[in-house]
């Protein structure tokens, strides 16, 4: 064992994690090597005082000080709670707005108003064209005058009224 | 009461559940706080802001580590932020150290000797406030604190490999600084 790992090994067993087979090696190696066993009685020293009242007290009636600070943070914290919310609810208001205006933008339109809706539209009996074609007297009339019809359905403009 | 009953308790808004987790905790949390300030009034200050911190966040604790471990994470957060702002700690050498002085005659009053312990507790302190930030976190948390690694490996985010490493260099470092003022072989400490 060289002293660098002997080192390690001192260190380790003074954490009391070393285990029984590398205890044996690290003894027979420090009491062959003076300068290992003066790092571990170092070693040793500082960690003692190091370790040596670790936990000191803090200053007289702790928790009496802090009580009046624990309650004055919970009286700001429900305002710096909502202050966040708020400062959060910023950028989801963002998007919500951008979603409905997206979908107001492509919404598609309605579909192209039938002539009887645009005959309403325009404040004009849709069955005033019909009501003539049956109060014609003759059949052939009658019949000619539903072709022209059915056939002004698929044009945009409208047959003038005979 | 269970330490878990007393955490779920506080989450709940005891305030007497809190008193008794801040009574278990306060020497530690001070005693950290004042390894690294070195000041009684700084250390105190940092402890109640450690609580009062840790109050505000136990809604968010939710138990997948020790509430000491938690603890210890708020407290050595809070007290390196506080150390960035303060500026760096500057390196203590050894004629920074007035105060301490030792004598290798034979003290047989016992004021004497606890005189003299009290001014090796306080050099090697001083010496590890010499210590770059990250070895003067571990050593403080493993050799003063007296955390397990496992502890220590959870509090600071780091491997078991890396605790034991980084803690294995800040040793080495520590007792280099230090060799001159350690008892030696026969039992008596070196000048």
């Amino acid at each position: 064992m060289n002293c660098n790992k002997a080192e390690k090994w001192v260190l380790r067993s003074l954490d009391g994690r070393l285990d029984e087979r590398s205890g044996g090696l690290l003894r027979e190696h420090l009491e062959a090597c003076p300068s290992c066993r003066k790092a571990e009685t170092e070693y040793r020293s500082m960690l003692a005082l190091l370790r040596d009242g670790k936990d000191a007290a803090p200053l007289p009636r702790f928790w009496e000080r802090l009580e009046p600070r624990l309650r004055e943070e919970m009286e700001i914290a429900p305002l710096v709670f909502w202050e966040r919310s708020c400062l959060r609810a910023i950028p989801v208001f963002l998007v919500l707005v951008g979603i409905a205006a997206g979908a107001l933008f492509f919404t598609p339109q309605a579909a192209e108003l039938s002539q009887s809706e645009a005959l309403l539209l325009e404040n004009v009996d849709p069955f005033s064209e019909t009501g003539q074609i049956f109060s014609a007297d003759k059949a052939d009339t009658r019949n000619m005058m539903l072709i022209f019809a059915s056939l002004d359905e698929k044009t945009p403009v409208r047959r003038p009224l005979p | 009461m269970e330490e878990r009953q007393l955490v779920r308790l506080a989450q709940e808004g005891s305030p007497a559940a809190f008193e008794e987790l801040v009574t278990k905790y306060q020497s530690k949390v001070y005693s950290m706080a004042l390894s690294f300030t070195r000041n009684r009034e700084a250390a105190d200050d940092l402890a109640q802001e450690v609580f009062l911190k840790a109050y505000l966040a136990l809604p968010r604790f939710h138990g997948r580590s020790e509430f000491g471990t938690w603890l210890y994470r708020i407290s050595i957060n809070h007290i390196k932020d506080y150390l960035r702002k303060k500026g760096r700690a500057k390196e203590v050498s050894l004629e920074d150290v007035h105060e301490v002085s030792f004598s290798d005659k034979e003290q047989t009053e016992k004021a004497e000797q606890e005189r003299e312990a009290e001014n090796r507790r306080h050099l090697v302190r001083e010496f590890v406030q010499g210590l770059p930030e990250k070895y003067r976190v571990i050593v403080t948390l493993r050799d003063i604190q007296g955390l397990a690694y496992e502890q220590i490996s959870q509090v600071l985010h780091l491997s078991p490999g890396t605790v034991d490493s980084r803690l294995h260099r800040a040793r080495r470092m520590l007792r280099k600084k230090l060799a001159p003022h350690l008892i030696g072989e026969r039992g008596a400490h070196e000048l």
